[in-house]
């Protein structure tokens, strides 16, 4: 309980410093928040994408029923396979049908039956990746009948490198906002150590344990994070129930934004760890 | 329960003090006397491990502190209580919680600390300046007040180092028979002074020191 009094006798004798050191990591917090709402918006967005994707292989016109069975064994037993669709090109001429029975004009200057036999193949979820694609089609266009493999190479691997990207970028700007956020908290601890160098020396001459000297550091650290996590969350709900919804009538576009409130909960608690990581860091080895 | 055997102190080039042997038996009431720079406050801070010694062994109510590291430093000096020459008060905090502090560094709770705060205050006879800040006081009070925080967690030993330096005759009277009072009750107290009329008539133990080296003692 001292040690809780010793710390809030700091912080409000010692207010400008702190509250300094509460708004940048406030600042922070709400970019780093920010910037990991976006990445994961955007995975969202691209996990859909894989229940979507599947490769087409054109068959060439007279290839025989076993060079047919053939790729379809070899596509089944790839463990990146989920599901293998044989198309008949009949079939496939039905669909077309279907698809364009509104535009009969289409379908009038269509004589007999041009689209081939066809195999549609779908990979699992997780294997939906251009690697994996890339490979499978290498492996495919080796074997008799296949004519043409389509699925969307340049989409695939945009939208991957895109993911790949905004997240390996993300995590290094988390990377650096952290340790930026822990560097504020070290810094300001550190000057109040430094201030209270007589006070902390006579402690240790009355005989007061490690544990004793630091508690009242550890617990103004742990006190300016998590004021900064209450700070940035009250943030983040303004940002999202004030800008955002009324952004939402403007520009129905963003309804697509998912904003997971509950995440941002997490904010105090960040903000916590990062303030005593910062203090125990800025306190270092007490030596007697 | 102190015991120095041929202690040996170096800062840098100077000797502060050099081959010091004595020791101070439990209970006892003694002082350590020399000019300025004969080595009293170096004494002192070996006891309490604020200095370690060169060479020697310096044996303090059991331990042997050549050896202490650690944990155990915070250990050793909570059972001795020191009089600082500087005294040491958190100019911060008022009498009462300068006084306290010696008894929360040892874990004491604040409903159990504040009657042996408020006896210690009225030993050094400033009961009623407790919630004053030791900016306030003269340097006599405060020195009261070092001898309060020094003496409020009963330590097995008392060290004060010139403990009468800021005040008046009759006040250092009556800071001697505060200490004389203490040791009655059980505590061993070495008191460091240069203040030859202090232990005059005591008819306690006197060391001497000069110039780092160990002159002699008597009883005066």
């Amino acid at each position: 309980m001292y040690a809780f009094r010793l710390a809030k006798q700091s912080i409000l004798h010692e207010k400008w410093i702190n509250l300094l050191s509460i708004l940048t990591i406030t600042a922070g917090l709400l970019f780093t928040s920010l910037t990991i709402l976006s990445v994961y918006n955007l995975d969202v967005a691209t996990k859909k994408l894989p229940e979507k994707f599947s490769m087409m292989l054109y068959m060439k016109d007279g290839s025989s029923q076993e060079e047919l069975e053939d790729i379809i064994n070899t596509a089944k037993k790839d463990p990146a396979v989920e599901k293998v669709k044989y198309i008949p090109k009949d079939e496939a001429l039905k669909e077309f049908k279907a698809t364009f029975k509104d535009t009969q004009f289409v379908l009038d200057g269509v004589g007999g039956n041009p689209l081939p036999d066809s195999i549609e193949v779908k990979l699992k979820n997780e294997a939906v990746t251009p690697g994996t694609a890339r490979k499978l089609t290498e492996q495919l266009n080796k074997m008799k009948g296949i004519d043409e493999i389509e699925y969307g190479e340049k989409f695939l691997s945009s939208i991957y490198s895109l993911k790949v990207g905004m997240q390996t970028v993300s995590i290094i700007f988390v990377i650096i906002m952290s340790a930026g956020m822990i560097f504020v908290c070290y810094s300001t601890v550190k000057i109040l150590f430094y201030r209270k160098k007589r006070e902390i020396e006579t402690y240790k001459l009355l005989g007061a344990t490690k544990a004793f000297i630091r508690a009242p550091f550890i617990i103004e650290g742990a006190a300016i994070g998590f004021s900064s996590g209450i700070l940035s969350l009250i943030g983040i709900l303004l940002l999202y129930y004030v800008v955002i919804f009324r952004l939402i009538n403007i520009f129905p576009l963003f309804k697509a934004i998912i904003f997971p409130v509950s995440i941002s909960l997490f904010l105090p608690i960040a903000g916590i760890l990062i303030g005593i990581l910062g203090a125990a860091i800025a306190i270092g080895r007490i030596r007697y | 329960m102190i015991n120095f055997q041929e202690v040996t102190k170096h800062y840098h080039n100077h000797t502060a003090l050099r081959k010091i042997t004595f020791s101070i038996e439990k209970g006892e009431m003694a002082f350590v006397t020399g000019l300025s720079g004969s080595g009293k406050t170096t004494l002192l801070k070996l006891i309490y491990l604020a200095e370690r010694p060169d060479e020697g062994t310096i044996t303090v109510a059991g331990w042997e502190i050549n050896k202490l590291r650690g944990k155990s430093i915070p250990i050793l000096r909570r059972s001795v209580g020191v009089v600082f020459q500087d005294f040491r008060l958190l100019n911060n905090r008022n009498v009462y919680d300068n006084v306290a502090l010696a008894l929360r560094i040892r874990g004491m709770k604040d409903r159990e600390l504040k009657s042996r705060v408020f006896d210690s205050l009225k030993i050094v006879n400033l009961r009623h300046r407790a919630d004053s800040y030791p900016d306030a006081l003269s340097g006599g009070e405060q020195q009261r007040i070092a001898i309060a925080r020094a003496i409020v967690s009963e330590p097995a030993i008392i060290l004060a180092d010139e403990p009468t330096g800021n005040v008046d005759p009759d006040t250092s009277a009556g800071i001697i028979r505060t200490f004389k009072d203490i040791n009655t009750r059980g505590a061993t107290i070495l008191i460091a002074t240069h203040n030859r009329e202090l232990f005059r008539n005591t008819g306690r133990r006197v060391l001497k020191l000069d110039k780092g080296n160990f002159v002699g003692e008597e009883t005066v």
